[in-house]
């Protein structure tokens, strides 16, 4: 769990409403459900237009003349 | 950053905003679509990203202003038709949760958005109470309680002892408490 310093009178607040009634035992349990649910989709082989998409991205701006990498606009 | 890195760091973060995606919108196919104008706004917006600073937390900021502007509708319809997404990877290899996954999909697509979504990104992307926060754009006190509320309400979906198992409310059990002697000397 992450400790806030700065974050404390609300903490407590959340705190004293929620965190009270869930056992320790059944947050585990859903911490680790969460966690197979996400790297299950993680995992999921990745469909190949997204790489082509920004092979293509790529490939418009290299064509286009860099106009200028700073910020300014005249 | 050259234009190389931060493609690189793009493909990187596919995989994270996919699941992030799915886990939002309850669809693999919205979640696709959604990556998809995520990556584009993104190259389209690469100036505006700040080195140094995370980029998965700016791309999921991304994702989700996508996600609430365009295609909460749209998951919405699609939730209807239920069951494609929960069931996609019923087979699971890894069976060290001893909860079923296809019956924690199905708890976590009941959940509402705002508490699904800080739920997932607190619990499993690695992004911090901080970073959610701000992704969100509330207090980090809120995230927490969303948090909390979220767990205990899968609890209860999934029956896995919440509120019930304690026994009475502590905080009702002390208020009894407390109140007792004044009752009876008042």
């Amino acid at each position: 769990m992450h400790t806030m310093n700065s974050d404390l009178p609300e903490r407590d607040e959340a705190d004293a409403e929620f965190e009270t009634v869930l056992d320790p035992k059944v947050q585990e349990s859903i911490g680790r459900s969460l966690k197979a649910h996400y790297d299950d989709l993680i995992n999921a082989p990745i469909p190949d237009k997204f790489l082509v998409l920004l092979a293509q991205l790529e490939a418009t701006e290299r064509r286009l003349p860099t106009e200028g990498e700073s910020d300014e606009r005249r | 950053m050259s234009a190389d890195d931060f493609k690189d760091g793009l493909i990187a973060e596919i995989p994270n905003l996919r699941a992030f995606a799915a886990s939002l919108s309850g669809s693999m196919q919205l979640a696709d679509d959604l990556v998809q104008d995520t990556l584009l706004k993104a190259w389209g917006n690469a100036e505006k990203f700040q080195p140094g600073t995370s980029l998965r937390a700016w791309l999921f900021t991304i994702l989700r202003n996508t996600y609430y502007s365009l295609y909460r509708k749209r998951g919405r319809e699609v939730q209807d038709s239920d069951g494609t997404y929960a069931d996609r990877l019923a087979t699971h290899g890894n069976q060290e949760s001893h909860l079923d996954l296809a019956d924690f999909r199905k708890a976590l697509a009941k959940l509402p958005e705002e508490q699904r979504e800080v739920l997932i990104m607190v619990g499993a992307t690695g992004l911090s109470y901080e970073e959610t926060a701000e992704i969100c754009g509330v207090a980090i006190g809120t995230i927490k309680s969303r948090v909390n509320r979220a767990r205990s309400r899968l609890a209860e979906l999934l029956s896995i002892g919440g509120v019930d198992d304690l026994g009475p409310d502590h905080r009702i059990t002390a208020a009894v408490q407390r109140a007792g002697p004044e009752i009876v000397n008042g």
